[in-house]
Protein backbone atom coordinates (compact mmCIF):
# COMPACT_ATOMS: atom_id res chain seq x y z
CA UNK A 1 0.00 0.00 0.00
CA UNK A 2 1.35 3.37 -1.17
CA UNK A 3 0.50 6.72 0.04
CA UNK A 4 -0.88 8.49 -3.46
CA UNK A 5 -0.02 12.35 -3.95
CA UNK A 6 -3.69 12.70 -4.26
CA UNK A 7 -4.45 10.57 -1.34
CA UNK A 8 -1.96 12.62 0.85
CA UNK A 9 -3.05 15.76 -0.14
CA UNK A 10 -6.43 14.73 0.85
CA UNK A 11 -5.18 14.04 4.28
CA UNK A 12 -3.42 16.86 4.74
CA UNK A 13 -6.63 18.98 4.10
CA UNK A 14 -7.94 17.22 6.27
CA UNK A 15 -5.40 17.26 9.08
CA UNK A 16 -6.23 19.57 11.47
CA UNK A 17 -9.99 17.03 11.83
CA UNK A 18 -7.57 14.14 12.57
CA UNK A 19 -4.72 15.51 14.71
CA UNK A 20 -7.13 18.02 16.42
CA UNK A 21 -4.80 20.88 14.54
CA UNK A 22 -2.36 20.91 17.50
CA UNK A 23 0.87 18.66 15.67
CA UNK A 24 3.81 19.48 13.36
CA UNK A 25 3.54 18.93 9.99
CA UNK A 26 5.97 15.75 10.32
CA UNK A 27 3.94 14.74 13.15
CA UNK A 28 0.82 14.89 11.45
CA UNK A 29 2.68 12.83 8.17
CA UNK A 30 3.36 10.56 10.81
CA UNK A 31 -0.22 10.31 12.01
CA UNK A 32 -1.06 9.76 8.38
CA UNK A 33 1.33 6.72 7.86
CA UNK A 34 0.02 5.12 11.66
CA UNK A 35 -3.53 6.09 10.50
CA UNK A 36 -2.98 3.93 7.30
CA UNK A 37 -1.35 1.07 9.10
CA UNK A 38 -4.16 1.07 11.36
CA UNK A 39 -6.78 1.37 8.97
CA UNK A 40 -5.68 -1.97 7.28
CA UNK A 41 -6.41 -3.81 10.74
CA UNK A 42 -9.86 -2.39 11.19
CA UNK A 43 -10.50 -4.63 7.57
CA UNK A 44 -10.65 -7.17 10.32
CA UNK A 45 -12.93 -6.11 12.99
CA UNK A 46 -10.47 -3.91 15.28
CA UNK A 47 -11.63 -0.44 16.37
CA UNK A 48 -8.86 2.86 16.21
CA UNK A 49 -8.71 4.11 19.19
CA UNK A 50 -9.80 7.79 18.77
CA UNK A 51 -6.08 9.11 20.90
CA UNK A 52 -2.83 9.15 19.65
CA UNK A 53 0.93 9.36 20.62
CA UNK A 54 3.29 11.74 19.13
CA UNK A 55 6.91 12.46 19.45
CA UNK A 56 10.59 13.12 18.08
CA UNK A 57 13.29 9.92 17.71
CA UNK A 58 16.67 10.22 17.41
CA UNK A 59 19.97 7.83 16.86
CA UNK A 60 20.82 6.00 19.61
CA UNK A 61 18.55 7.61 21.90
CA UNK A 62 17.25 5.50 24.13
CA UNK A 63 13.03 4.00 24.14
CA UNK A 64 10.51 5.96 24.93
CA UNK A 65 7.77 4.32 26.63
CA UNK A 66 4.16 4.81 26.87
CA UNK A 67 1.69 3.22 29.88
CA UNK A 68 -1.12 1.93 28.42
CA UNK A 69 -3.97 -0.03 30.32
CA UNK A 70 -5.37 -3.22 28.58
CA UNK A 71 -8.16 -5.96 29.10
CA UNK A 72 -7.78 -9.47 29.45
CA UNK A 73 -9.01 -11.51 26.10
CA UNK A 74 -8.98 -8.37 23.97
CA UNK A 75 -6.56 -8.13 21.10
CA UNK A 76 -4.77 -5.04 20.23
CA UNK A 77 -2.77 -3.85 17.60
CA UNK A 78 -0.21 -0.88 17.99
CA UNK A 79 0.73 1.17 15.02
CA UNK A 80 3.58 3.18 15.02
CA UNK A 81 4.30 5.76 11.67
CA UNK A 82 6.93 8.29 11.02
CA UNK A 83 7.38 10.58 8.90
CA UNK A 84 10.67 9.16 7.40
CA UNK A 85 11.80 5.38 5.92
CA UNK A 86 13.58 4.58 9.31
CA UNK A 87 13.91 1.07 11.07
CA UNK A 88 11.91 1.64 14.35
CA UNK A 89 11.51 -0.69 17.03
CA UNK A 90 8.30 -1.60 18.71
CA UNK A 91 7.56 -3.85 21.87
CA UNK A 92 4.78 -4.39 24.36
CA UNK A 93 5.88 -5.41 28.25
CA UNK A 94 3.52 -6.68 30.50
CA UNK A 95 3.41 -5.25 33.86
CA UNK A 96 6.66 -7.17 35.32
CA UNK A 97 8.50 -5.63 32.33
CA UNK A 98 9.07 -8.94 30.73
CA UNK A 99 8.09 -8.51 26.75
CA UNK A 100 4.51 -9.49 25.47
CA UNK A 101 5.04 -11.69 22.63
CA UNK A 102 2.87 -11.38 19.40
CA UNK A 103 3.56 -10.23 15.87
CA UNK A 104 5.33 -7.74 14.67
CA UNK A 105 4.98 -6.29 10.93
CA UNK A 106 7.29 -3.75 9.80
CA UNK A 107 7.39 -1.97 6.59
CA UNK A 108 9.71 1.18 5.91
CA UNK A 109 8.57 3.72 8.22
CA UNK A 110 5.29 1.33 9.19
CA UNK A 111 5.41 -0.92 12.43
CA UNK A 112 2.85 -2.51 13.84
CA UNK A 113 2.85 -4.97 17.29
CA UNK A 114 -0.31 -7.23 17.68
CA UNK A 115 -0.80 -8.68 21.45
CA UNK A 116 -3.63 -10.12 22.76
CA UNK A 117 -3.53 -9.33 26.60
CA UNK A 118 -3.60 -12.14 29.02
CA UNK A 119 -4.75 -10.41 32.23
CA UNK A 120 -6.22 -7.00 32.84
CA UNK A 121 -3.86 -3.94 34.04
CA UNK A 122 -0.72 -1.93 32.75
CA UNK A 123 1.31 -2.40 29.45
CA UNK A 124 4.06 -0.29 28.71
CA UNK A 125 4.53 0.10 24.76
CA UNK A 126 8.25 1.09 23.96
CA UNK A 127 9.44 3.14 20.97
CA UNK A 128 13.11 3.41 19.36
CA UNK A 129 14.70 4.44 16.53
CA UNK A 130 17.15 1.47 15.38
CA UNK A 131 18.17 2.81 12.10
CA UNK A 132 18.50 5.91 9.86
CA UNK A 133 17.81 9.90 10.68
CA UNK A 134 15.98 11.59 13.38
CA UNK A 135 12.29 11.44 12.77
CA UNK A 136 9.00 12.24 14.39
CA UNK A 137 6.22 9.04 15.41
CA UNK A 138 3.31 8.31 16.08
CA UNK A 139 1.64 5.38 17.76
CA UNK A 140 -1.78 4.93 18.04
CA UNK A 141 -3.62 1.67 19.05
CA UNK A 142 -6.59 -0.18 18.11
CA UNK A 143 -8.75 -3.30 19.63
CA UNK A 144 -11.11 -5.61 19.21
CA UNK B 1 -12.14 22.97 10.11
CA UNK B 2 -15.26 21.23 11.97
CA UNK B 3 -15.12 18.32 9.86
CA UNK B 4 -15.28 15.09 12.23
CA UNK B 5 -12.59 12.82 12.82
CA UNK B 6 -14.98 9.96 11.53
CA UNK B 7 -15.52 12.25 8.28
CA UNK B 8 -11.92 12.31 8.25
CA UNK B 9 -11.54 8.75 8.39
CA UNK B 10 -14.09 7.78 5.72
CA UNK B 11 -12.82 10.73 3.15
CA UNK B 12 -9.41 8.68 3.61
CA UNK B 13 -11.18 5.52 3.42
CA UNK B 14 -12.96 6.38 -0.09
CA UNK B 15 -9.38 6.45 -1.33
CA UNK B 16 -7.41 3.71 0.42
CA UNK B 17 -8.36 0.38 0.42
CA UNK B 18 -6.76 -0.14 3.30
CA UNK B 19 -9.04 2.47 5.53
CA UNK B 20 -11.95 1.13 3.84
CA UNK B 21 -14.70 -0.12 6.85
CA UNK B 22 -15.09 -3.45 8.88
CA UNK B 23 -18.17 -4.48 6.56
CA UNK B 24 -17.47 -6.67 3.72
CA UNK B 25 -14.67 -8.76 2.43
CA UNK B 26 -12.27 -8.96 4.89
CA UNK B 27 -8.86 -8.79 3.16
CA UNK B 28 -5.51 -9.40 4.77
CA UNK B 29 -5.45 -7.50 8.00
CA UNK B 30 -1.89 -6.79 7.73
CA UNK B 31 -0.02 -4.51 5.19
CA UNK B 32 2.42 -5.79 3.00
CA UNK B 33 4.97 -6.09 5.65
CA UNK B 34 7.56 -8.59 6.36
CA UNK B 35 5.99 -10.40 9.83
CA UNK B 36 8.36 -11.63 12.53
CA UNK B 37 7.58 -13.03 15.64
CA UNK B 38 7.79 -9.86 17.94
CA UNK B 39 10.28 -11.96 20.65
CA UNK B 40 12.49 -12.35 17.33
CA UNK B 41 12.58 -8.56 17.20
CA UNK B 42 16.03 -7.13 18.07
CA UNK B 43 14.82 -4.91 21.19
CA UNK B 44 15.42 -5.72 24.96
CA UNK B 45 13.49 -8.65 26.33
CA UNK B 46 12.77 -6.75 29.62
CA UNK B 47 11.53 -3.19 30.58
CA UNK B 48 13.42 -2.01 33.79
CA UNK B 49 11.71 -0.92 37.18
CA UNK B 50 13.03 2.57 35.98
CA UNK B 51 11.55 2.81 32.34
CA UNK B 52 7.97 1.22 33.69
CA UNK B 53 8.61 3.98 36.64
CA UNK B 54 9.20 6.63 33.93
CA UNK B 55 6.83 5.98 31.58
CA UNK B 56 5.09 8.81 29.68
CA UNK B 57 1.24 8.45 31.02
CA UNK B 58 -1.81 10.45 28.94
CA UNK B 59 -5.43 10.34 29.17
CA UNK B 60 -5.96 9.68 25.55
CA UNK B 61 -3.05 6.47 25.75
CA UNK B 62 -3.61 5.51 29.01
CA UNK B 63 -7.20 5.71 29.92
CA UNK B 64 -9.23 2.83 28.48
CA UNK B 65 -12.53 4.22 26.89
CA UNK B 66 -16.11 1.93 27.86
CA UNK B 67 -15.89 0.66 24.42
CA UNK B 68 -12.57 -1.35 25.33
CA UNK B 69 -13.91 -2.70 28.84
CA UNK B 70 -17.62 -3.60 26.96
CA UNK B 71 -15.47 -5.43 24.56
CA UNK B 72 -14.14 -7.60 26.92
CA UNK B 73 -16.61 -8.03 28.77
CA UNK B 74 -18.59 -9.49 26.11
CA UNK B 75 -15.88 -12.14 25.42
CA UNK B 76 -16.52 -13.42 28.78
CA UNK B 77 -20.09 -13.74 28.67
CA UNK B 78 -23.33 -12.15 27.24
CA UNK B 79 -24.25 -8.92 29.46
CA UNK B 80 -27.65 -7.81 29.92
CA UNK B 81 -26.85 -4.15 29.18
CA UNK B 82 -30.23 -3.22 29.36
CA UNK B 83 -30.50 -3.99 33.03
CA UNK B 84 -27.87 -1.33 33.55
CA UNK B 85 -29.73 1.66 32.32
CA UNK B 86 -30.75 4.22 34.69
CA UNK B 87 -33.21 7.35 34.30
CA UNK B 88 -32.77 10.14 33.32
CA UNK B 89 -30.17 12.08 35.79
CA UNK B 90 -30.56 15.93 37.61
CA UNK B 91 -29.17 18.13 35.08
CA UNK B 92 -29.92 21.19 37.03
CA UNK B 93 -26.40 21.39 38.61
CA UNK B 94 -24.60 24.68 39.50
CA UNK B 95 -20.89 23.92 39.69
CA UNK B 96 -18.97 23.16 36.63
CA UNK B 97 -17.24 20.65 38.19
CA UNK B 98 -20.25 18.97 38.96
CA UNK B 99 -21.33 18.94 35.49
CA UNK B 100 -18.50 17.79 34.06
CA UNK B 101 -18.66 14.29 36.04
CA UNK B 102 -22.32 14.03 35.44
CA UNK B 103 -21.52 14.20 31.59
CA UNK B 104 -18.68 11.78 31.76
CA UNK B 105 -20.99 9.29 33.16
CA UNK B 106 -23.65 10.05 30.62
CA UNK B 107 -21.22 9.42 27.69
CA UNK B 108 -20.43 6.14 29.61
CA UNK B 109 -24.54 5.88 29.78
CA UNK B 110 -24.06 6.43 25.91
CA UNK B 111 -22.01 3.10 25.31
CA UNK B 112 -24.30 1.43 27.62
CA UNK B 113 -27.40 1.96 24.99
CA UNK B 114 -25.39 1.74 22.12
CA UNK B 115 -24.53 -2.09 23.27
CA UNK B 116 -27.82 -2.52 24.43
CA UNK B 117 -28.96 -1.62 21.02
CA UNK B 118 -31.59 0.99 21.79
CA UNK B 119 -32.34 3.56 19.82
CA UNK B 120 -34.38 5.54 22.39
CA UNK B 121 -32.36 5.09 25.21
CA UNK B 122 -29.44 6.49 22.88
CA UNK B 123 -31.53 9.78 22.46
CA UNK B 124 -32.76 10.16 25.55
CA UNK B 125 -29.00 9.90 27.04
CA UNK B 126 -28.27 12.06 23.55
CA UNK B 127 -30.73 14.86 25.05
CA UNK B 128 -28.83 14.81 28.79
CA UNK B 129 -25.55 14.94 27.16
CA UNK B 130 -26.74 18.07 25.29
CA UNK B 131 -28.19 19.68 28.40
CA UNK B 132 -25.25 19.22 30.19
CA UNK B 133 -22.92 20.28 26.93
CA UNK B 134 -25.27 24.08 26.94
CA UNK B 135 -24.31 24.15 30.88
CA UNK B 136 -20.97 23.93 29.86
CA UNK B 137 -20.84 26.41 26.95
CA UNK B 138 -20.05 23.56 24.11
CA UNK B 139 -23.33 23.30 23.22
CA UNK B 140 -22.12 23.94 19.67
CA UNK B 141 -19.79 20.68 19.04
CA UNK B 142 -22.42 18.44 21.18
CA UNK B 143 -25.26 19.57 18.99
CA UNK B 144 -23.34 18.59 15.51
CA UNK B 145 -22.38 15.49 17.37
CA UNK B 146 -25.57 14.31 18.95
CA UNK B 147 -27.18 14.74 15.76
CA UNK B 148 -25.70 12.26 13.70
CA UNK B 149 -25.96 10.39 16.68
CA UNK B 150 -29.30 10.08 16.16
CA UNK B 151 -29.18 9.33 12.89
CA UNK B 152 -26.93 6.13 13.54
CA UNK B 153 -29.05 5.17 16.24
CA UNK B 154 -32.17 5.46 13.81
CA UNK B 155 -30.48 3.24 11.38
CA UNK B 156 -29.38 0.63 13.41
CA UNK B 157 -25.37 1.28 12.84
CA UNK B 158 -24.27 0.27 15.94
CA UNK B 159 -20.68 0.22 15.30
CA UNK B 160 -20.82 3.51 14.16
CA UNK B 161 -22.24 4.74 16.74
CA UNK B 162 -19.22 3.53 19.04
CA UNK B 163 -16.66 5.29 17.34
CA UNK B 164 -18.85 8.43 17.00
CA UNK B 165 -19.33 8.27 20.94
CA UNK B 166 -15.69 8.23 21.54
CA UNK B 167 -15.21 11.03 19.16
CA UNK B 168 -17.73 12.86 21.07
CA UNK B 169 -16.25 12.06 24.01
CA UNK B 170 -13.10 13.36 22.68
CA UNK B 171 -14.27 16.49 21.15
CA UNK B 172 -15.90 17.33 24.56
CA UNK B 173 -12.46 17.27 26.30
CA UNK B 174 -11.15 19.31 22.86
CA UNK B 175 -14.00 21.50 23.48
CA UNK B 176 -12.85 22.05 26.97
CA UNK B 177 -9.43 22.29 26.48
CA UNK B 178 -10.05 25.50 24.09
CA UNK B 179 -11.71 27.10 26.72
CA UNK B 180 -8.37 26.56 28.60
CA UNK B 181 -10.67 24.16 30.97
CA UNK B 182 -7.86 21.07 31.35
CA UNK B 183 -9.73 20.25 35.21
CA UNK B 184 -12.87 19.77 33.50
CA UNK B 185 -11.24 17.23 30.71
CA UNK B 186 -9.87 15.43 33.77
CA UNK B 187 -13.52 15.22 35.72
CA UNK B 188 -15.15 14.22 32.38
CA UNK B 189 -12.69 11.09 31.89
CA UNK B 190 -13.01 10.22 35.67
CA UNK B 191 -16.44 11.00 35.73
CA UNK B 192 -16.55 8.44 33.08
CA UNK B 193 -14.77 5.64 34.82
CA UNK B 194 -16.89 5.74 38.10
CA UNK B 195 -20.18 5.33 36.06
CA UNK B 196 -18.42 2.55 33.73
CA UNK B 197 -17.32 0.41 36.70
CA UNK B 198 -20.67 0.96 38.42
CA UNK B 199 -22.27 -0.67 35.18
CA UNK B 200 -19.18 -3.52 34.81
CA UNK B 201 -19.48 -4.28 38.55
CA UNK B 202 -23.74 -4.82 37.98
CA UNK B 203 -22.97 -7.24 34.56
CA UNK B 204 -20.42 -9.35 36.27
CA UNK B 205 -22.47 -9.71 39.51
CA UNK B 206 -25.58 -10.98 37.34
CA UNK B 207 -23.65 -13.69 35.54
CA UNK B 208 -20.07 -13.95 38.23
CA UNK B 209 -17.13 -15.74 36.23
CA UNK B 210 -13.02 -15.29 37.98
CA UNK B 211 -12.53 -14.64 34.36
CA UNK B 212 -15.16 -11.76 33.87
CA UNK B 213 -14.53 -10.38 37.54
CA UNK B 214 -10.55 -10.05 36.65
CA UNK B 215 -11.55 -7.44 34.19
CA UNK B 216 -12.15 -4.90 36.98
CA UNK B 217 -8.25 -5.29 38.08
CA UNK B 218 -7.19 -1.70 36.68
CA UNK B 219 -4.79 -0.41 39.60
CA UNK B 220 -3.01 2.06 36.70
CA UNK B 221 -6.22 3.61 36.06
CA UNK B 222 -7.30 4.40 39.52
CA UNK B 223 -3.99 5.71 40.02
CA UNK B 224 -3.29 8.06 37.13
CA UNK B 225 -6.88 9.25 37.90
CA UNK B 226 -5.99 10.26 41.72
CA UNK B 227 -2.66 11.53 40.25
CA UNK B 228 -4.67 13.44 37.65
CA UNK B 229 -6.83 15.13 40.68
CA UNK B 230 -3.75 16.00 42.55
CA UNK B 231 -2.88 18.75 39.59
CA UNK B 232 -6.48 20.30 39.41
CA UNK B 233 -6.54 23.66 40.29
CA UNK B 234 -6.99 24.57 43.93
CA UNK B 235 -10.24 25.92 43.59
CA UNK B 236 -11.70 22.63 42.09
CA UNK B 237 -9.52 20.33 44.35
CA UNK B 238 -11.09 21.95 47.18
CA UNK B 239 -14.26 21.46 46.18
CA UNK B 240 -16.55 19.07 48.72
CA UNK B 241 -17.41 17.02 45.93
CA UNK B 242 -13.83 16.27 44.56
CA UNK B 243 -12.70 16.25 47.89
CA UNK B 244 -15.13 13.14 48.37
CA UNK B 245 -14.67 11.52 45.43
CA UNK B 246 -10.70 11.40 45.96
CA UNK B 247 -11.74 9.82 49.51
CA UNK B 248 -13.70 7.57 47.87
CA UNK B 249 -11.62 6.39 45.19
CA UNK B 250 -8.71 5.68 47.50
CA UNK B 251 -10.58 2.96 48.90
CA UNK B 252 -11.72 1.96 44.98
CA UNK B 253 -8.59 1.71 44.57
CA UNK B 254 -7.76 -0.77 46.72
CA UNK B 255 -10.27 -2.71 45.49
CA UNK B 256 -9.50 -2.92 41.87
CA UNK B 257 -5.81 -3.52 42.85
CA UNK B 258 -5.44 -6.99 43.55
CA UNK B 259 -2.37 -9.29 42.71
CA UNK B 260 -1.63 -9.98 38.76
CA UNK B 261 -3.30 -13.51 38.52
CA UNK B 262 -5.73 -13.59 40.72
CA UNK B 263 -9.81 -13.09 40.95
CA UNK B 264 -11.52 -11.42 43.16
CA UNK B 265 -14.65 -12.91 44.60
CA UNK B 266 -18.52 -12.10 44.12
CA UNK B 267 -18.30 -10.13 47.30
CA UNK B 268 -15.36 -7.93 46.43
CA UNK B 269 -17.26 -7.28 43.32
CA UNK B 270 -20.55 -6.33 44.88
CA UNK B 271 -18.35 -4.01 46.93
CA UNK B 272 -16.83 -2.44 43.93
CA UNK B 273 -20.18 -2.00 42.96
CA UNK B 274 -21.60 -0.25 45.75
CA UNK B 275 -18.93 2.01 46.08
CA UNK B 276 -18.80 2.67 42.44
CA UNK B 277 -23.04 3.23 42.50
CA UNK B 278 -22.42 5.40 45.55
CA UNK B 279 -20.48 7.33 44.00
CA UNK B 280 -22.33 8.01 40.94
CA UNK B 281 -25.32 8.92 43.51
CA UNK B 282 -23.12 11.27 44.89
CA UNK B 283 -22.18 12.93 41.98
CA UNK B 284 -25.70 13.30 40.88
CA UNK B 285 -27.11 15.13 43.92
CA UNK B 286 -28.54 18.54 43.61
CA UNK B 287 -26.05 20.67 44.83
Amino acid sequence: MKLTPTFLALVLLLAPAVCGGQDSDSETEARIVALDIAGAFSNDGYKIRDGHWSGAVKPKEKAQVMLVNLYAGNQYYFSLGTDKEVKMALAVYDETGKKVSGDLYRDGGRTAAGVTATASGPYYVSVRLMEGEAASFCLLYSYK
Amino acid sequence: MMLSRRLALAALAAISPALAPAAGPTPSPAPAAVVMPAAAAPDTDVLSKTDMAAATETDSMSIPTPGELFAALGKQMKPNWASQFRGSINTSLASRAQIALNLGGLIADGYVAVEAMDSSQVKNVGRDILILGKSLGISKEIIERGQSITNFAEANEWNTLKEELEATQNEVKSAMSKLRDEDLVTLISLGGWIRGTAVVCGIIGEGFSDASASLIRQPAVVGHLRRKIATLSPKVRDDVLIQSVDRQLAEIEKLVSFPLGTAPSKEDVKKLKDSATALVVEIGKKS
